[in-house]
C-alpha cells in the first residue's frame, strides 16, 4: 500500500498504476534516510503519527531541509529565498527540485488521509 | 513568496519554468506528465469539475500561475469566466455552479485547507453526487494541483504578470515512459 491516495485509485488499477509510479520515481531521486524525514517531519504538522526526529542529531544541512519541509503545510508563501538557498546548498538543484516535489505531495497525502480519502470511495 | 525563479533551467536557452526545472529530474517528469495526461484524459469525473477544483485550490494556495491557465477541455464543457467568478468563499451561493459541482468544492476545501470542513453534510453530498470512481479520481486530481501549486510556488516560478491563458488539456502520452 502507498498511501490514501493509492488506496482510493483501487478500482482504476491504469490510474492507480500511474501515481504509484511517480511518486516511488520522485521519492527515489532522494536519499531513502531523508525520505523518511521528510515524510514524518511533514505528517508531524498535521498531527498524524509519524517517527519522531531528533533535530539534535541531524547535519545543519538535513536540519535545514527538515524545518523548510516543516513549513510547507500551513507557509508555504512565507518561506524565504534564504531558506531555499540554504535547502539548495545541501542538496544541490536537482535535489532541491525532487524535494520540492516530495515534500509538497507528503503534505497533499497527509491532507488525503484527515479527510479519509480511502474511506469515502469505499462502496 | 517570491517570483524569482530558485532554481535555474535544465533546458538550454528555456526561462525556468515548471516544466524545465522539472527537467533537472526527468524520471520524475515523464512520471509526472503521464500521470497527469491519464488524469486529464480520463472521462470518469467530468473535465469541468477538476478545472473547478483545479481553480478552487488556485485561490486558496495563492498560485498565480495555476489561477490564470485554463484547460480547453474545460472551456468546451461550459466552463466560463463567469463560472470560475463563483469559485470564490462564497461558492456555496452561486447559482451557475451546480450542487454536485459545490459538493466537489467543499470537499477540495476540505483537503487542502480544513478537513473538519468534510462533516457529516458535506461528506453525504459528496456520495451522493459522485460515485466512488469519481471521488477517487477528484481525490487525485485535488493531491496534484495542491502538490503541483506548492511545488511552483516554493520553487519561485510564480509569474510577476500573467494573463488568462487557455492551454490544451494535458494529453495521455503513451511513448513518454
Amino acid at each position: 500500500m502507498m498511501g490514501p491516495v493509492h488506496a482510493a485509485l483501487a478500482s482504476d488499477p491504469v490510474l492507480a498504476e500511474h501515481y504509484a509510479a511517480f511518486r516511488a520515481t520522485a521519492v527515489s531521486a532522494l536519499d531513502p534516510a531523508l525520505g523518511e524525514l521528510i515524510q514524518a517531519a511533514i505528517a508531524g504538522v498535521h498531527g498524524i503519527e509519524a517517527a519522531v526526529i531528533d533535530d539534535a542529531a541531524l547535519d545543519p544541512g538535513t536540519l535545514a531541509t527538515i524545518a523548510y519541509a516543516r513549513r510547507i503545510p500551513f507557509e508555504h508563501t512565507a518561506i524565504s529565498d534564504g531558506e531555499a538557498a540554504a535547502v539548495i546548498a545541501h542538496l544541490g538543484e536537482p535535489g532541491f527540485v525532487a524535494f520540492s516535489v516530495v515534500a509538497a505531495l507528503a503534505d497533499a497525502e497527509c491532507r488525503a488521509a484527515l479527510v479519509d480519502l480511502p474511506g469515502l470511495v469505499k462502496v | 513568496m517570491s517570483t524569482t525563479p530558485r532554481v535555474s533551467s535544465a533546458i538550454a536557452g528555456e526561462p525556468a519554468h515548471f516544466g524545465s526545472v522539472l527537467a533537472h529530474q526527468p524520471e520524475i517528469a515523464a512520471r509526472f506528465f503521464a500521470l497527469y495526461g491519464q488524469f486529464w484524459g480520463s472521462d470518469v469525473l467530468a473535465a469541468r469539475i477538476k478545472e473547478i477544483a483545479r481553480m478552487r485550490n488556485a485561490r486558496v494556495t495563492e498560485c498565480g500561475f495555476c489561477r490564470n491557465v485554463r484547460f480547453d477541455k474545460a472551456v468546451a464543457q461550459g466552463l466560463g469566466e463567469d463560472v470560475v467568478d463563483d469559485i470564490t468563499d462564497g461558492y456555496a451561493t452561486s447559482d451557475r455552479l451546480t450542487a454536485t459541482e459545490k459538493a466537489a468544492l467543499r470537499f477540495t476545501d476540505a483537503l487542502i485547507h480544513d478537513p473538519e470542513l468534510l462533516n457529516g453534510d458535506a461528506r453525504a453530498a459528496l456520495r451522493q453526487h459522485l460515485t466512488p470512481a469519481q471521488i477517487a479520481e477528484l481525490g487525485l486530481g485535488v493531491t496534484l494541483f495542491l502538490a503541483l501549486a506548492k511545488a511552483l510556488i516554493t520553487m519561485g516560478l510564480e509569474p510577476e504578470i500573467m494573463g488568462r491563458t487557455v492551454l490544451p488539456t494535458p494529453a495521455v502520452l503513451e511513448a513518454a515512459l
